[in-house]
């Protein structure tokens, strides 16, 4: 479900979004605050999700802890 | 050309206008401006000390009003009347006419009057209640010295003479008790009697010994009441004192000190009977003043309380009043024409508007001779006018305190808007915290209209921000679901890529986890919650957030880089594109550009992959040794990539000559292009004609030849001499180099310095959650373990109780807003030094219009009057 592609639909999802935002800002004296503020924040929020997202799509180390409690064992 | 729109993108498009007013319409037109607020107002009359301007003496006026209205405001304070604050969002007050004024200084002069009288005449009345209460005080104590004294007359005399005293004893054995007051004054023994501080009756005493040699006989009794001194209100303890002592002359030297140690002497009476009617006389005559005191109380209480009903709005008006003769003193004044000349600045845009609120003052005065306003052309520098709304007026407060951005240049609020909170929020990271502050930021905006009242400072800060804390709080929750921390615990809303790998017949020991699809699902949302509290979590935290920090300050500066080309292209400097932005951008991408593909790339490589392992190499040894030892490697990333590394170092040092280079050479061959056609600099012939429209003609039309320094020309701009002040630049090839050459090794060092400052991130964000973990761990989480442990009674519940208490407080004090400022202030250095740096040049100087508004907002005198 979620594998290497998503990087890629994330990124078609958020041009979307920021077309949108490009397309129904209201008209007016701060069209370019509506366009700028939306665009800017979707692509700041996506950059983040996509780099949390690829930081993990390889793991070089595991998780690894000795505290585990034999009830959660079956998670 | 229709003007652009007025957007918060850059400064509006200003010019500089010339009014030509009407002398009988000048004040009006100001008011209608002042209310416009748009328009800010040359000084015309530069060379002019403030007292010979036109209209000092309507200042001078008014300022006497003021004083009066201040006055008035002091006797309230006194008297503890409240005033009644003007809330300038409920009353507007029209602009008065000038017989409103003269009618309110009248009306204000005849006050002071009555209120000076009536304050005179309390005074006095309460200077004399003292007096006779003092007096009152005496004869009490007196008497009782008196009563007390003929018991012991003997040792009063015997202690004042002791020559004749067995004569006297003779006589005092003779004459009955009854008769002892007359023998006061047939021993010749006068008294003295009065009330003095109480603190100075030791040095009195003193002084009398001294003086008089021990010939008197002292008494002294404590009023037990303070008196209130008229004057200043004070409350002072004093006491009573009768003094005999023998002979006239000692008793007149007893009363010149008395009265130079400050003590009132009172008349008191030897005999009994007089004493008693003169206690009668006091006490009826201290009746009848505390009476007319209380009238005169009553009457100037009336009189301010009516006064305090609208003192506020007189003062707004004064003060107003005075703003509007303090800018017409800015006009210039044409005796002959009876015409005001004013210049100033105002948004390009709004013109109409101001020439329409002209025409109407006009109109209503129903003057013949219209006002007129004309836009005029100027070599001066407009000031920079960004537009704000209520959302992002702190916005741009944020980077107007950093400075005042070139007129028409990028204004760097704008990215701010989004840049400043987001950084903030990957520092502050925590779903719970941010859920808290975005609550409080909701609730300050819900409740704007009432908050807005509260003058507490701390909290008319947080007020002023709220949006910038809505934005924050928002970007807050985002990074807090990514990090998946929520007071440093975690949400589980998807499936865990991992699993734990435990052996049959576990009990302890160490564990480590597997992915479930080694090729497949990740955890879809941030970060997998199987990190949370395991050994290792800090390892691959640490690795993610460090190059996170990287890539987002990468593209925050790729991003304000950008922004130097839309200046260069506004600016029509196609020089600063190709020898600052271009060989920069290169500069900057072939390094860090490049060292954030190459953490992509490793991200996206399966280094583990069973069918092809492969060992990870490290990014930061990578990069070091790109620069160290070119064209080796330590352990390979791809394929090629030696040959890719020194390329790229080359590209980047053959960047700093062009960087340093080309910009001055081609300004220099442009100047001497431009000199060897004859063309001269503007700055050179530094004038502006903008008195009359004649003279503009006249100057476009001088022909090339005539002489920059023709003595026609001097003198003719009376109104605009002053305005080519510094705009005289000579080209200076040695200056452009230096300032070159400073930039060139400022951006070069920069583009590593703020690199690696960006890593501020990592650690803001790491020491957020790490706090917050050992908040979590010491309150609720060591209650919950003991619950778990068995002390689950009410003991256990109680403990709870307090430890939540103890982990909400400290969560928002520690955690929201210790946190949250080091994080803000963090994020500002981001903006203002890693992002500014880059595009902003900050030379230009704010608009500042003569408006009403601003003037009410930001008075310190009017503060008081304004609720």
């Amino acid at each position: 479900m979620a594998n290497g592609w998503s990087i890629f639909i994330g990124l078609a999802v958020v041009a979307a979004m920021c077309a949108a935002a490009w397309i129904f800002s209201p008209k007016g004296e701060n069209q370019v605050l509506w366009r700028s503020s939306l665009i800017l924040s979707f692509v700041s929020c996506y950059l983040m999700w996509a780099i949390t997202f690829l930081a993990q799509l390889h793991p070089l180390i595991e998780p690894r802890r000795s505290d585990l409690r034999p009830e959660y064992i079956h998670h | 050309m229709a003007p652009a729109q007025d957007t918060p993108f850059r400064s509006a498009d200003m010019s500089m206008v010339q009014l030509y007013i009407s002398n009988e319409i000048g004040r009006e037109v100001v008011n209608a401006l002042g209310e416009l607020g748009l328009v800010q107002f040359r000084d015309l009359n530069g060379d002019i000390s403030a007292f010979q301007r036109v209209f000092t003496q309507e200042i001078r006026r008014l300022d006497n009003v003021e004083r009066q209205l201040r006055y008035f405001y002091g006797q309230m304070e006194k008297a503890g009347i409240p005033l009644r604050k003007l809330d300038l969002d409920v009353d507007t007050l029209a602009a008065p006419t000038t017989s409103e004024i003269d009618e309110l200084a009248e009306r204000s002069q005849s006050l002071e009057q009555r209120i000076s009288q009536l304050n005179d005449s309390y005074e006095q009345l309460k200077k004399r209640e003292v007096e006779l209460t003092e007096w009152r005080w005496v004869l009490k104590e007196a008497g009782g010295f008196f009563d007390r004294a003929h018991g012991n007359v003997e040792e009063i005399r015997a202690s004042s003479d002791n020559d004749d005293a067995p004569l006297l004893q003779d006589v005092e054995h003779n004459t009955p008790a009854g008769d002892a007051e007359r023998s006061f004054s047939g021993m010749n023994i006068g008294f003295v009697a009065g009330v003095i501080n109480r603190d100075r009756v030791g040095a009195f005493e003193r002084i009398l010994w001294r003086t008089l040699r021990g010939n008197l006989y002292m008494n002294q009794s404590e009023i037990p009441e303070p008196l209130i001194d008229p004057s200043n209100n004070e409350a002072i303890q004093k006491n009573v004192f009768v003094i005999f002592a023998h002979g006239k002359e000692i008793l007149a030297k007893i009363r010149k000190i008395s009265e130079s140690m400050g003590a009132e002497v009172y008349n008191v009476d030897e005999n009994s009977d007089l004493r008693r009617d003169q206690v009668f006389e006091v006490n009826a005559r201290l009746n009848d003043v505390q009476n007319v005191l209380k009238n005169t109380q009553a009457t100037l209480d009336a009189e301010l309380t009516q006064i305090s009903r609208s003192l506020s709005a007189w003062m707004v008006l004064i003060g107003k009043e005075k703003a509007v003769y303090n800018t017409l003193n800015l006009f210039s004044y044409d005796r002959a024409r009876r015409t005001l000349i004013a210049e100033g600045w105002c948004p390009k845009n709004d013109l109409p508007l101001i020439r329409s609120t002209l025409q109407d003052v006009t109109n209503r005065a129903g003057l013949s001779v219209p006002s007129i306003i004309n836009e005029i052309r100027t070599n001066k520098t407009p000031p920079t006018y960004l537009k704000t709304n209520k959302f992002t007026e702190a916005f741009q407060t944020i980077v107007n305190a950093y400075g005042t951005a070139t007129y028409q240049e990028v204004n760097p609020a704008l990215p701010v808007i989004v840049t400043f909170p987001f950084l903030f929020a990957v520092m502050f990271g925590d779903f719970g915290h941010a859920v808290i502050m975005l609550s409080a930021a909701l609730a300050i905006i819900y409740w704007e209209k009432p908050l807005k009242k509260v003058t507490f400072e701390l909290f008319a800060m947080v007020y002023y921000g709220r949006y910038i804390a809505l934005v924050m709080a928002t970007f807050s929750v985002f990074t807090g679901l990514i990090y998946n921390d929520v007071f440093s615990q975690t949400f589980t809303f998807f499936p865990s890529a991992w699993k734990w790998e435990v052996p049959d017949g576990y009990t302890s020991g160490p564990i480590r986890a597997v992915l479930k699809e080694p090729n497949g699902y990740r955890y879809p949302f941030g970060l997998d919650y199987a990190w949370h509290g395991t050994e290792n979590d800090l390892l691959f935290s640490n690795s993610y957030k460090m190059k996170m920090s990287i890539i987002l300050g990468w593209a925050h500066m790729t991003y304000s880089l950008c922004f130097s080309y839309i200046n260069a292209r506004h600016f029509k400097k196609p020089i600063d594109i190709w020898g600052n932005f271009i060989p920069g951008m290169i500069f900057f991408q072939s390094i860090f550009g490049y060292l954030v593909v190459c953490i992509v790339y490793k991200w996206s490589v399966n280094w583990l992959d069973p069918a092809n392992p492969q060992q990870p190499p490290g990014l930061l040894n990578m990069l070091i040794y790109m620069f160290l030892q070119p064209g080796t490697l330590d352990v390979r990333l791809y394929r090629g990539q030696e040959y890719v590394q020194v390329g790229l170092l080359l590209l980047a040092f053959a960047q700093v000559p062009v960087l340093l280079l080309l910009k001055p050479l081609y300004l220099r061959w442009e100047h001497n292009r431009a000199r060897a056609h004859g063309y001269r600099g503007i700055g050179e012939r530094s004038r502006v004609s903008a008195l009359d429209e004649d003279e503009e003609e006249e100057d476009a039309h001088v022909p090339n030849g005539r002489t920059s320094n023709d003595s026609g020309y001097d003198g003719i701009a009376m109104i605009t001499q002053d305005l080519g002040e510094e705009e005289h630049e000579e080209f200076e090839f040695g200056e452009v180099m230096i300032h070159q050459i400073i930039h060139t090794i400022e951006f070069c060092l920069n583009c590593v310095s703020h690199t690696a400052s960006y890593l501020r991130l990592w650690a803001l964000s790491l020491a957020h959650q790490q706090l917050s973990a050992v908040l979590w761990s010491m309150t609720l989480g060591s209650a919950f373990s003991m619950i778990d442990n068995g002390s689950n009674g009410i003991g256990g519940a109680l403990f709870l109780v307090a430890m939540f208490f103890m982990f909400f407080t400290l969560s928002c004090i520690i955690l929201i807003i210790m946190e949250g400022v080091s994080a803000m202030l963090h994020s500002l250095r981001l903006a203002w030094v890693e992002s500014f740096s880059k595009f902003a040049e900050f030379a230009g100087w704010p608009f500042a219009p003569f408006s009403f508004k601003q003037m009410l907002e930001e008075s310190e005198d009017l503060k008081e009057y304004i609720g």
